[in-house]
């Protein structure tokens, strides 16, 4: 609870940061949009169309998204501007075009709900156009599109939890941290906070929208300055702790965030100051290291492999290793520090009695196969199922954390599971033997930006070639199993490499 | 004063209005009479360019109204309407004050006219002047309106069936009182109606219309010693059938 506690500032303010002020930019926005809709109804149907596509995009998917595009956007300015491509901006850009069509929508609800009749009294006396809208339409609007706002606040609250994949703070930290080690209270507690931020927005929102209702300024002035004060809290306590020196990567499972913890311990003892940048996508944390914007994460060999030099074919370790660190050191502004000692890869297991994956695809067609978000997309996927001929009878994606639990009950027959992971003894898995050749080997490696601090580099070396398989899956172990935390379970790790 | 000169207006294919001419003097009350869809309203509307006429002009005081600025042109003529159409969100005062401060007025002076308009509609300010249009009655809203619509000191005032909404009593009441207005303040006023008994006990002259034409001008005696068409005959024969019917039952 107390490590929940110290992380609140930053989460919350992180949190505070992507809601508030992308509901101001949307409202700023979409009002002038929504009024120009009612004036021109050759505008209005593409418009509203076009929000109303963009609000059917899946909220995780959008703020994915908005980080290929920045980082095109980046490439297209050239050197003279650099656009950041992951953290706040594109959580910002997301959640303000989210949070567009409930406020468009709304004004132009409002403005034709207006009566007709009033609408032609005030023409017929003689007020000009914008008169008619600023004293008589938007203000009879007003309630309308207030609502509105109130919902985009509570959309943008429950999405904003969604950009921590992409390098934004907020309280989604708490809830990917939580999923991923098994840490309920971490999730719940993630989630209250959210919940009562909602509550809070809408609250200030509603006493808006009754003091505008009822003519009360002092009411509308009282709430509008508690939403400042909000946001300023959210600020405040975003920049009261000074930028770190280093900046650390770790995509959302477990091993990752064991080793993020471990990282930025070497980086602390070194007199570094570090801060995490937890939960994020397989490419958006190569993204963010090659943009300079994340210091050092840990990669596997195999990912990059497949996903950015696109090979379908198999190789030996050290082949595989050395062809993807010189591509790293040729193409981008980053190098492969070294190999950690350890390998994750992946393998398919099963409660099953089976040896290997040609023994299973004989069986296939009568197993369920689960797996979590990513592996279904995966070319390691494509490879693995055309080289053995597999067909399961269902396929099922769920979250990693269930994985285990979904073999264990019986629900599913199959799950991808890596060789680094301390459930696999604990569930008592068979690893089928990949005979075939076909999964490439996933060393982890240590990638560093170029413009990492040279003292980062000189801490992290000793670690090189430090952490055997044993030591990994243990420290995994401590955490999936035991319910310790990541941050115990990585100076456990130290003191292992240290002695 | 007022000049409708061969005014036409062609919506799509449709003739809504085609070729009226009409002269009001100073201190007239003209109504237009007909039936919904003959033209009446949008004749009206023609004449402070809410509707732009495809053909025509209108002269106001000698003046093309197509030369003035239709902003300004409407702040200078009062308007009824049918849906009366009060600010919801303003206090009765501040609808009756809204044109005076369109043109400029200061407070004071705003204050004061708004004070005298609604005494000569029958609502004190004292009274009324603080509540919101949801707190009126049917016939105190339309009262409102008129009010609105004399704030200005316009010379010339449009009505668009203002009283079709009211009860019978209401109606009877607020249309003698429309008149004793015209005439105490020295009006001149152009009312749309599709009741000829109003049209008949109000106007000066009447203006019957048929189909975008203005089929017969004259005052209430004339047409009703002349009717110049079937069409207007039977107008005219409307209420005194049903007064005569309603005699029968005693």
């Amino acid at each position: 609870m107390n490590l929940l506690i110290e992380a609140l500032p930053e989460n919350l303010g992180g949190h505070v940061i992507v809601t508030v002020v992308p509901l101001l930019l949307a409202v700023v926005i979409s009002v002038p949009l929504g009024i120009l809709a009612t004036r021109r109804p050759a505008v209005r149907g593409p418009l509203l169309g076009v929000i109303g596509v963009i609000q059917t995009v899946p909220g995780l998917a959008l703020l994915a998204l908005m980080v290929p595009l920045l980082a095109w956007l980046d490439g297209a300015l050239g050197d003279a501007v650099v656009v950041p491509v992951f953290g706040m901006l594109p959580a910002l850009v997301a959640l303000t075009l989210y949070g567009m069509l409930p406020i468009a929508r709304n004004t132009v609800a409002g403005i034709e709900g207006v009566d007709e009749g009033v609408v032609v009294a005030a023409r017929g006396l003689g007020m000009t156009e914008g008169q008619i809208l600023r004293e008589v339409q938007l203000p009879l609007a007003a309630p309308v599109i207030l609502a509105g706002v109130r919902t985009a606040t509570v959309w943008c609250v429950g999405m904003a939890t969604l950009a921590t994949p992409i390098g934004q703070t907020s309280l989604g930290n708490y809830i990917f941290a939580g999923l991923q080690t098994r840490d309920l209270g971490s999730v719940v507690f993630g989630s209250v906070v959210a919940a009562a931020l909602a509550l809070v927005l809408d609250g200030l929102l509603a006493g808006i929208e009754r003091g505008v209702a009822r003519g009360a300024r002092g009411l509308v002035m009282g709430c509008a300055l508690g939403l400042v004060a909000v946001l300023g809290g959210g600020l405040g306590a975003s920049l009261a702790r000074p930028p770190a020196e280093v900046t650390i990567g770790a995509k959302p499972f477990t091993e990752q965030y064991v080793l993020a913890h471990l990282l930025a311990r070497r980086a602390e003892a070194a007199g570094l100051t570090a801060s995490r940048r937890e939960g994020l996508g397989s490419t958006v944390a190569f993204e963010a290291l090659v943009a300079g914007q994340l210091d050092v994460y840990v990669e596997y060999t195999g990912t990059l492999w497949a996903t950015a030099l696109k090979r379908t074919d198999a190789a030996d370790a050290q082949t595989v290793r050395r062809e993807v660190c010189a591509w790293v050191e040729r193409e981008h502004a980053a190098r492969c520090l070294g190999a950690l000692g350890f390998a994750n890869n992946y393998a398919l297991a099963t409660k099953r009695e089976l040896a290997s994956i040609a023994e299973l695809a004989a069986v296939s067609a009568d197993l369920t196969m689960g797996a979590d978000y990513e592996f279904f997309g995966r070319p390691e996927w494509e490879a693995l199922r055309s080289a053995y001929g597999l067909r399961f009878a269902e396929q099922r994606t769920m979250d990693p954390t269930f994985l285990y639990d979904a073999v264990d009950r019986g629900d599913v027959d199959v799950i991808p599971a890596y060789t680094s992971d301390g459930r696999i003894a604990a569930f008592g898995l068979n690893v089928l033997e990949d005979t075939a050749q076909v999964l490439p080997p996933y060393d982890a490696i240590v990638l560093v930006s170029d413009a990492a601090p040279a003292a980062l580099v000189d801490a992290l070396r000793p670690l090189i070639g430090a952490l055997p398989v044993e030591a990994m899956r243990e420290a995994n172990r401590k955490v999936d199993a035991d319910g310790v935390a990541p941050e115990e379970a990585a100076a456990w790790l130290d003191g292992r490499v240290g002695g | 004063m007022l000049r409708l000169h061969e005014l036409t207006k062609r919506f799509g294919a449709v003739d809504a209005v085609r070729g009226v001419s009409l002269e009001v003097a100073r201190g007239e009350l003209v109504a237009l009479v007909g039936a919904s869809g003959c033209g009446k309203t949008t004749t009206l509307e023609m004449i402070n360019r809410l509707v732009e006429p495809t053909s025509g002009h209108v002269e106001l005081d000698g003046e093309d109204t197509a030369s003035l600025n239709p902003v300004e042109l409407r702040r200078g003529i009062g308007y009824v309407f049918q849906r009366v159409g009060l600010f919801p969100h303003w206090t009765v005062a501040r609808n009756v004050g809204l044109v005076p401060r369109l043109i400029g007025w200061d407070e004071p002076r705003t204050a004061a006219r708004v004070d005298e308009v609604l005494g000569v509609v029958g609502l004190p300010r004292a009274e009324f002047g603080d509540r919101l249009p949801s707190a009126l009655s049917g016939g105190q809203a339309q009262r409102v309106g008129v009010a609105r619509a004399l704030a200005a000191e316009p010379s010339v005032v449009l009505l668009d069936e203002p009283f079709g909404a009211l009860d019978p009593v209401t109606r009877d009441r607020i249309q003698a009182e429309y008149r004793r207005i015209h005439d105490a303040l020295g009006l001149t006023s152009i009312l749309v109606t599709h009741d000829m008994a109003e049209a008949l006990l109000l106007a000066d002259r009447i203006a019957v219309m048929d189909a975008g034409r203005i089929v017969q001008v004259g005052a209430p005696a004339e047409l009703l010693a002349a009717p110049a068409s079937s069409l207007v005959e039977e107008l005219l024969e409307t209420p005194r059938r049903q007064a005569r019917r309603i005699e029968a039952l005693r």
